[in-house]
């Protein structure tokens, strides 16, 4: 029998390369979604059997250069250099080839066997660009593979190449490409003076990063060998003076510039006649005005579509639940356990109630927008709103996602650089009426007192989420930081990356809200059992009836809103015995209802989200918040409204 | 620094047009701005070309080595371009 051989690869690129598709087909379902050691960012790792090898593949996140400014960038550094993993696959675009190899240039100086994989090349000709592979794999001393990962060709070239460096003993291949003549004599002057400085990474690469005065790495040597700085700082100023700008700029432009020169002896762009289809849909979707009217309208239809078929689904789901609910009530007779059992399918029902109909299209259609390129449009359309908020352009991706779900707007929030950003779009998404608040809106306010003011609840949401934003952005210690990201161009969506983005967000929603939603259905039925509900009516009467004005029944429901929102309506109708609210409700009480279910609480599932994102005190202190927040506004309307109705 | 720029010819990349083309000259402000800036290629003597700019004092779509990207306003306003 062979011996089972163990490989540990990784995949390393910029944003937008493609390496989702191919972390995707490599490992298919044997994937893990994690995070980080102590950081909030995902970690995809998955297996893979290939030729008698079982190789584990981590799909670093998608990152500009290896200097440190964001999280992302310094894990994917530090895995690489402690890890060491047998060979790492840099995968490129081939069509924005440049400015990817600036990166690429950074990779290969970590000394690890690489190979380039040359991803999109089926976009090539169509561009007008020709890329010569050999003269590219000469000058870089790596195997280059051309590959079109949507079509999933040349990918397991890549492996069969990966496989075959791991024959040769040679590890460094980095040392063909050579930068100016005064930065070289600088890195060999470094170099040896960091003989015998023990780091995981390479000698070359640490004096690069000490030219660039990068951070964490001055940190690293400092502890070592602090004389060594000094010496640091005398080449940096040499080479300042003889450049004219920081060092970190002169390294910087030395890569751009050796970057230029591959490109001009590896590339040949023949300029197209004719403006391109894509090229014209972009002046139009990024236009001052079009841009804004083709984002309200895909917007618009993006949520009619998920409303009306979430709607459809969830009342044809109504039917089925409770013939199932009513059948096994009637099998299992009346027992503890039986109940018990009962809370726990309502529970379930529960989850797929709100999974099914409205999750799972909101996905599907937000990654449809993202692998089509669409959302990167929206950022920049948004930006300078976003701003008012402060943050900037990408947040609004998570507070779309709001609107659909709470649970994954929050786990999108991973989008933003800082931790500053990411806690600060949390709290603005969880303000946000998600699809099940929407129901609530809709179906008190817009039926019983009018659709003006069920919009008007809309708008007024989005008022508070600008005051919000900006009293957070006030508090909040830090700087706001700047939008700059790349423009990924229109391409053809993937729908089998679509489908596993979907599957694995799906997978993840139900692990955190699953369990929470169970455990607090069995204690709700718990409490049901015990008869405590008129008890925790009375409880809750100084708000619910004194402050709010609504009738003392609502106490409990606010409590079964925490578990799911839309269940204030389904059990308001049950507790009321009528779904014509007018005939019980006044307007102002169904609009502070609707006020209070939209702001109260986030429900349980968005919390453990919260938690995962944010760990629990921010999650303890936005709940906090929120209830009072909520009543207090919602009270202050109710008693305001009376004046005028 | 180039010394053939005249003053006329210096323009914020905030200032220029839709469609206009122009050589980034230098990155005013701090260490990281610049950084950040020239990990995404944007170094001295980069040609860049404005495609498209958000209304209101919005951010900058550029076309820079051959790839497209979205510069917020605040740090475009530190870049300084010579028109080509």
């Amino acid at each position: 029998m062979n011996e089972k051989k163990k490989l540990n690869i990784v995949l390393a690129g910029q944003a937008n390369v493609g390496k989702s598709v191919i972390f995707n087909y490599l490992t298919g379902l044997h994937q893990h979604i994690g995070n980080w050691p102590g950081k909030t960012i995902e970690k995809a790792e998955g297996t893979l059997f290939y030729k008698g090898y079982t190789i584990d593949v981590v799909d670093l996140p998608g990152i500009y250069s290896l200097t440190t400014y964001s999280i992302e960038e310094s894990i994917s550094r530090e895995y690489i250099a402690s890890q060491k993993p047998d060979f790492a696959v840099n995968v490129v675009d081939a069509v924005h080839l440049e400015r990817n190899l600036l990166f690429t240039l950074q990779l290969l100086e970590l000394g690890r066997p690489t190979v380039l994989a040359l991803n999109m090349i089926n976009l090539l000709k169509e561009r007008g660009i020709e890329i010569n592979f050999k003269i590219l794999e000469k000058i870089l001393g790596v195997p280059v593979v051309p590959i079109a990962a949507i079509y999933r060709k040349g990918i397991t070239d890549v492996l069969d190449r990966g496989i075959e460096l791991l024959n040769f003993q040679s590890p460094t291949p980095q040392n063909r490409l050579k930068y100016g003549k005064e930065v070289e004599q600088a890195i060999e002057i470094l170099v040896e003076a960091l003989e015998g400085i023990n780091t995981p990474y390479t000698k070359r690469w640490l004096a690069l990063k000490l030219l660039e005065r990068d951070g964490e790495i001055e940190k690293l040597i400092r502890e070592k060998n602090s004389e060594l700085l000094k010496n640091v700082e005398n080449l940096r100023t040499q080479l300042e003076k003889i450049h004219g700008h920081d060092s970190s700029i002169v390294i910087a432009d030395e890569r751009c510039h050796l970057a230029f020169q591959i490109i001009k002896e590896v590339m040949k762009i023949t300029p197209l006649k004719k403006i391109s289809l894509q090229e014209r849909f972009d002046a139009v979707t990024a236009h001052k005005i079009w841009g804004y009217f083709t984002m309200t309208a895909i917007m618009a239809s993006m949520f009619l579509v998920i409303f009306k078929f979430g709607d459809w689904l969830s009342g044809l789901l109504e039917i089925i639940f409770a013939n199932l609910q009513s059948w096994f009530e009637t099998i299992s007779g009346i027992s503890v356990l039986a109940s018990l059992f009962l809370a726990v399918l309502k529970s379930v029902l529960a989850l797929i109630q709100i999974a099914l109909p409205y999750i799972l299209p909101f996905y599907l259609i937000l990654f449809l927008l993202e692998d089509w390129g669409y959302l990167a449009r929206v950022a920049f359309l948004m930006d300078n709103l976003m701003h008012k908020l402060g943050t900037h352009g990408k947040a609004s991706i998570p507070l779309l996602l709001g609107f659909g779900c709470n649970v994954p707007a929050c786990l999108s929030c991973r989008i933003m650089e800082t931790e500053r950003e990411r806690f600060l779009t949390g709290i603005l998404t969880v303000f946000v009426p998600c699809s099940a608040a929407s129901v609530i809106i809709m179906g008190l306010v817009g039926k019983f007192v009018g659709m003006y003011w069920a919009f008007a609840l809309y708008v007024f949401a989005i008022l508070i989420i600008f005051v919000i934003g900006k009293l957070a952005s006030k508090i909040l210690p830090g700087e706001a930081t700047e939008l700059i990201m790349e423009m990924p161009d229109y391409k053809r969506p993937s729908l089998r990356t679509i489908i596993l983005q979907t599957w694995f967000r799906l997978k993840e929603f139900i692990y955190i809200a699953g369990p929470l939603v169970i455990i607090s259905g069995i204690i709700i039925e718990g409490i049901y059992w015990a008869g405590w509900f008129p008890f925790i009516d009375n409880l809750l009467s100084p708000i619910s009836v004194k402050w709010l004005g609504l009738p003392a029944i609502t106490g409990i429901l606010l409590i079964f809103g925490i578990l799911r929102k839309e269940l204030i309506l389904v059990m308001l109708s049950t507790t009321l015995g009528t779904a014509n609210f007018a005939q019980v409700l006044s307007p102002i009480q169904m609009l502070t209802l609707a006020i209070v279910s939209m702001l109260y609480i986030p429900c349980i599932a968005t919390i453990a989200a919260l938690r995962k994102e944010f760990g629990w005190k921010k999650t303890l202190g936005v709940t906090v918040f929120k209830i009072f927040f909520a009543i207090a506004v919602a009270g202050s309307i109710s008693k305001i409204l009376s004046i005028f109705l | 620094m180039n010394q053939n720029n005249t003053n006329e010819n210096k323009f914020f990349l905030t200032d220029m047009e839709e469609n206009q083309e122009g050589i980034i000259i230098s990155v005013l402000g701090g260490r990281m701005a610049t950084k950040r800036l020239a990990d995404l290629g944007l170094t001295p003597k980069t040609e860049i070309k404005v495609f498209k700019k958000a209304p209101f004092s919005g951010p900058v779509m550029i076309e820079v080595r051959g790839s497209k990207l979205i510069i917020g306003l605040g740090l475009a306003s530190k870049i300084l371009v010579k028109l080509k």
